[in-house]
Formats: structure tokens, sequence, C-alpha cells
């Protein structure tokens, strides 16, 4: 038998996953707002007790205490298992579809990163909202405590705090900002990882078979 | 390009076993069948009898426990990872009983998907889809979503997109297992019509005797095995004068 085998050139350019996955978030909109929920949740809590430390350290009070990174450790963690369950769900949703997507040529990492690609764009928004979530939050606080108040507030928001990571460079509200969309972004492709590797190794074959 | 070869499938003593705890499920066991470029061949058989084993193997879904699938005359068992997906992307067009389309994508999206695989530049996949879109009779539903189409205009995007990349085959499980019978012989007759216009191969699955009229020949499978294969010489004569 002849074996002249001319293959070609498989690709999945960036710009089309990130296509597909914007698609596949507007077209699944319950299910991605629940996911991103949960990040936005971890997010706010995390802004919002940083911020409220500092404006109390603001107004004389006792400020970021270790015991508080602590909890937001455990907050994300708990953040994180939501999403690796929310994704594994979704991964379930679609095994018909992943076997279709292999069929016409995806190969494994392909698979990958349209999953890796919503959980980017999962966290990014949930960052976000986390983030604004939690300065309001904090906010209300500052006004509804009299021994805080919005002066001490403001003043705590647009100076540095050494106290927070990146808080020595930048004022501690932008720091907190980074900080909270960057760990959103970490914590949902980290928790995605497991989700994505485990559909990206399905048997198209056995894939197929999944009756919805 | 595909005009070189004689064969588009072909099996040797092609086997699949199922491991279920102790006992063992001979999908297929020991299939021989030799299928040539531009045929037109239906698969018959019971519930069970081994079809979608035959096409997994067939498309390069899954491998066999034993034996050989040649597609164009490359042994498709000595192929990688990523030479699978290409042999699936530009050599095989799959058509299913489900349909299958990407729910989140349009009409022309699921068609242009198989061609981002392969790499066709932008404008070309559009032109592409837009033509075999308009070929399958759908020129009107190209922003449609799969779930704003009938389960006949379903199926014929999933035949254009089987299309897409100009397969050398296109296998079809059941195509027309979840239509009713108008619109599964329609479908039927459109696989027929581009199995001549385009000369692709075809190779659908099928229990319904009423489908097979159009085929060139019938391979019987029955537990596994092919139990006995009819041609249709007056049908593949009519063909090669076409
Ligand atoms: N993944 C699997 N694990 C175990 N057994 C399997 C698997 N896939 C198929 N089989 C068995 O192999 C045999 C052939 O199955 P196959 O799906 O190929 O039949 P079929 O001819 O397509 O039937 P149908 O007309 O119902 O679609 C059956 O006995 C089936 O139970
Ligand atoms: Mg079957």
């Amino acid at each position: 038998m002849a074996q002249s085998v001319e293959i070609g050139e498989i690709r999945l350019p960036v710009a089309e996953a990130f296509r597909i996955s914007l698609e596949n978030i507007r077209r699944r909109f319950t299910r991605v707002a629940i996911t991103t929920a949960s990040v936005t949740l971890g997010i706010a809590f995390f802004v919002s007790l940083m911020m409220m430390a500092s404006f109390q350290a603001a107004a004389g009070g006792a400020g970021i205490q270790p015991y508080m990174y602590w909890l937001l450790f455990i907050s994300l963690l708990v953040c994180g298992v939501g999403i690796t369950n929310s994704m594994l769900i979704a991964v379930a949703e679609r095994y018909k579809e992943i076997g279709t997507y292999k069929c016409l040529g995806a190969l494994d990492r392909h698979i990958l990163e349209m999953f890796l690609m919503e959980a980017l764009l999962v966290g990014g928004i949930g960052g976000l909202t986390g983030y604004l979530v939690g300065l309001v939050a904090a906010l209300v606080y500052a006004i509804a405590n009299p021994g805080v108040g919005i002066a001490n507030a403001v003043r705590a928001m647009i100076s540095g705090n050494p106290s927070i990571p990146l808080g020595n460079l930048m004022p501690a509200s932008v720091a907190l900002f980074a900080l909270g969309v960057g760990i959103a972004v970490l914590l949902s492709l980290i928790a995605t990882l497991y989700p994505a590797y485990y559909a990206a190794k399905l048997n198209p074959a056995e894939a197929l078979r999944y009756e919805i | 390009m595909a005009l070189r070869y004689e064969y588009t499938v072909e099996t040797e003593d092609l086997a699949k076993y199922y491991k279920m705890g102790a006992y063992i499920v001979k999908a297929l066991d020991g299939v021989n069948v030799k299928i040539r470029r531009g045929e037109y061949v239906s698969i018959m058989g019971p519930s069970g009898a081994g079809k979608t084993t035959l096409f997994n193997m067939i498309g390069g879904l899954d491998r066999p426990t034993r034996g050989r699938v040649y597609i164009d005359e490359v042994d498709i068992s000595k192929l990688d990872a990523y030479e699978l997906a290409w042999l699936r992307a530009r050599k095989i067009g799959y058509v299913f009983q489900t349909f299958n389309l990407i729910p989140v994508l349009t009409a022309i999206e699921n068609v242009m998907l198989p061609m981002i695989f392969a790499g066709v530049r932008r404008e070309e996949r559009i032109r592409k889809a837009r033509e075999l879109l308009e070929r399958v009779g759908l020129g009107d539903r190209l922003y449609h979503r799969p779930t704003e189409l009938s389960g006949g205009q379903q199926q014929r995007v999933a035949i254009a997109r089987a299309l897409a990349n100009d397969p050398a085959i296109i296998l079809a499980d059941e195509p027309t297992g979840n239509l009713d019978l108008q619109t599964g012989l329609e479908i039927i007759n459109l696989l027929r019509q581009l199995n001549k216009e385009k000369m692709v191969t075809v190779v659908t699955a099928t229990h319904d005797l009423k489908m097979i009229d159009v085929s060139d020949r019938i391979i019987y499978l029955r537990d596994g095995r092919v139990e006995r294969i009819e041609t249709r010489a007056e049908i593949a004569v009519e063909a090669e004068e076409a």
C-alpha cells in the first residue's frame, strides 16, 4: 500500500477560539452567570475586607490583620472549587459537542484552549464585578460607621498602603483593583484546568455516544 | 487530487472488542470491505450489528482491536493524533443521526468550522460556506442557529458542513433516524445527488429498507460480521453514465 500522506496544517487561530468562547458565554448565559457570580462573591469579599481594614487604619484603628489572609485564602479556595464543579458540569453538557469538534478536526489542545478562554473571560468579568461590589460594600460600611466616615475612606483609597500587596507602588484602591482582577483570572484558570484537560482528552467515539 | 485512489476505504480483518467485565462484546469481528471512490454504499443491519462501531473505525474516531483501515490507501492506524485530526478535517465528512450542529453557532459558522481547522482563509471560508448552504437549499437561513431550524434543515446544514473541505468520503450514521419519512427521503436524495455531483464517496448506515434504493451497494452487517453484499448493478451503471 502506498503511504504517501501529505499532512497539512491544523489550526485554531486565537481570534476564532475567542469568538467561539464569547458565543458560548452569550448563549449559555445562565450557567456562565452562576459561575461568574461565584468569582464575583469571592473577589468582593477580598476587596471589601481589605478596604474596610484600610479604612479603619486611616481612622486610627487596627488595620489589616494576618488572620484576614487566612480567611481570604479559604474563601478563594471555596470559590475555586465552585468554579471547578461548574466547569465539570459544562463539560458534561457538551460531551457530544466536544466529540463533534474533534470530528471536524479539533486537536486536544484546541478543546483545552476553548475552555480556558471561557475561564479567562469568566475570571475577568467576575473580577471586575467583584471589585465593584466589594468597593460599594466597603463604602457603605464607611458611611454607616460614624467611627470611620467617608473622609477617612477616601483618604485610605487614594494613598498607598504597604500592608496590601502592591500597596506601596500605587494607591490602595488601584492596587486592590489589580489584585482583585488578577486573582480572579488566575483562580478561574487554575480551577478550569482539570475540567478542560478532561474534556480535551475525551475519546471522540465515546463522547459522541453520550446522549445529551 | 483524490482521483489517484481507486478505493476510498478498505478494511482488513477489522475487529473491535469491548470488555464488559468478564464478558467480551465483539462489536466488529473480522470485517473486510472495499469501497470504491465515488460509490454510494449503505450499511444495513439490526440494532447492535456494529454499524456505528464500523463508522468510528473508518472515521478515525476510535482504534480497532485488530485489523487495519485504509483511507485513500493510507493506513490510519499508523497516524498520530495530529495526523488523525488532519484526516478528520480534510478527508472525512461526518453526518449524524442527531445532527450535532454546534448549538451556539449559526448555520454559516457551523459550515465554516472545519475550514477554520483546515486553515482556509476567511473570505474563502465565507464564500464556500455560502455556496454550500445555497446548494443544500438553505441560502436564506445562513444566520439562523440550530434551534431556529427544523430537523431536516439542521441535517442539511450538517451535510454542507461535512462537504466543507471537499472530503474523500462522507460517513452518515443513520442520517434519517430522527426525521419523518418524507424529509428523510429528501436528505437521502440530496446525499445521492451530491455523491454524483462531487464524486464524493458516501457511506450511510440505516435500518430502513426504504432508504437503500439509491445505493450502489448494500453491505449487510450482523453480529459484527459482513453477512452479504448486494450490488445494485443497474444503479451503478446509471451513476457511471451520469
Ligand atoms: N463503548 C462501548 N462499550 C461497550 N459496548 C459497546 C460500546 N460501543 C458499542 N458497544 C456494543 O457493540 C455492539 C455494536 O454496537 P453499535 O453501536 O456499533 O451497533 P449499531 O449497529 O450502530 O446499532 P444501532 O442500529 O442501534 O445504532 C453492541 O452490542 C453494543 O452494545
Ligand atoms: Mg448505531
